[in-house]
């Protein structure tokens, strides 16, 4: 019995870890159930309505759009760069008419070294109504100035290629203005009870981190469309 | 009257059995963190960057995985094979003691080379790779005092 014993053990672990990780393989993939009924919203944790934040807010699609998503983000946050073609898509998907979106700036200091640098590239962009393009561009290339010792050329470049006037974006860059905003977006974030990027929230209410998956994502914005057309 | 050889002898392997047995029971916790990272890898889902966490730049980058299979689910691999060679030697399957320490020797070298990553390359800290860190290393103390018990 000695000599079996501790083969007996190991295939007991075995299968208590294959069980295991099929456990948290399901609980990870667990989709939220779309509820048919108005009032009755599978989005978790509804907020109030904070702190204002930076106005005008950077914001794609018409402000009368049923739904409205408000991202508090970081561009050199891994899981901001991966959840920004999500949204593209989703802005692609739905429109202008269906769905607004709206950047607000949490950048994570110190953690994150270049990440109020980037905030205020693209905060300076915005003040030359190229907001939106240097966003797109400063994600996308996530990779390429996430490890750069100095971003501030790189991020000139971008301005360059976006077409803006690169000295006045320069000078912007420093200015109180954006200084400002950034503050007040982060004002609104901490009166939100935001923790962490990318924090996303739909009408008002947080998704859950683990919803930001594209299908999850879609079977919420359906439903509150449905709620809000019945 | 038995010599002193003789009795130290069962005490020193019933030593090794315990210092085994808690090489196993250690080796559990790095297969729990290991299989964890894997199945989040797996998911899809990166950790949420946060104000006092480098989870996210750490399993985010691309040293978390070797042509696209997860670090993390070599380590589990890795974890499962020293608790299993671990509870034989415990037993008393000494043939597998070599085994096993080539297997923790290599664990700790591919530790000191992922905790130099996370310092000097990434220059974030993620709290479930210095948990296997630690229990890494732990792992290499183990199997040295082990091996001693069979030396002297």
């Amino acid at each position: 019995m000695k000599r079996i014993l501790p083969f007996v053990i190991i295939a007991f672990v075995l299968g208590a870890g294959l069980l295991t990780a099929r456990y948290l393989q399901r609980a990870s993939s667990e989709t939220p159930t779309p509820s048919p009924t108005p009032g009755a919203s599978p989005v978790t944790t509804a907020v109030n309505p904070g702190e204002p934040g930076a106005e005008p807010a950077h914001a794609l699609g018409d402000p009368k759009a049923p739904v409205t998503l408000e991202e508090f983000g970081d561009f050199e946050c891994p899981p901001c760069g991966v959840l920004h073609p999500i949204l593209k898509g989703l802005e692609a998907e739905y429109g202008s008419t269906k769905l607004r979106i709206i950047f607000r700036e949490f950048p994570l200091v110190p953690n994150h070294v270049h990440a109020l640098a980037a905030a205020r590239a693209a905060e300076a962009a915005g003040l030359q109504g190229r907001f939106w393009e240097m966003h797109d561009l400063i994600y996308e290339h996530q990779k390429d100035w996430h490890e750069a010792f100095d971003v501030r050329p790189i991020f000139e470049g971008y301005a360059k290629t976006i077409g803006l006037d690169v000295a006045q974006f320069s000078r912007d860059i420093t200015s109180d203005i954006i200084e400002r905003r950034i503050f007040l977006d982060g004002k609104r974030a901490h009166s939100l009870g935001v923790q962490g990027t990318p924090t996303v929230f739909l009408n008002g209410k947080e998704v859950p981190f683990e919803s930001l998956a594209p299908d999850k994502l879609k079977a919420l914005i359906n439903n509150e469309l449905a709620t809000a057309h019945p | 009257m038995p010599s002193v050889n003789e009795t130290s002898r069962p005490s020193l392997a019933r030593r090794a059995a315990i210092l085994y047995g808690v090489t196993a029971f250690i080796a559990l916790i790095g297969l729990a963190d290991s299989i964890y990272l894997t199945v989040e890898h797996l998911s899809g889902r990166s950790v949420r960057c946060t104000i006092t966490s480098g989870c996210s730049e750490v399993l985010s980058s691309p040293y978390a995985s070797i042509r696209g299979f997860p670090l993390a689910g070599l380590g589990a691999v890795a974890y499962f094979a020293v608790f299993s060679l671990a509870t034989l030697a415990a037993f008393g399957y000494r043939f597998v003691g070599n085994l096993l320490t080539l297997i923790v020797a290599a664990m700790f070298l591919t530790t000191l080379w992922l905790l130099y990553l996370q310092a000097f390359v990434i220059h974030h800290f993620c709290q479930f790779c210095l948990l296997s860190a630690l229990v890494t290393t732990s792992l290499t103390v183990l199997i040295i005092l082990a091996k001693r018990q069979k030396v002297h």
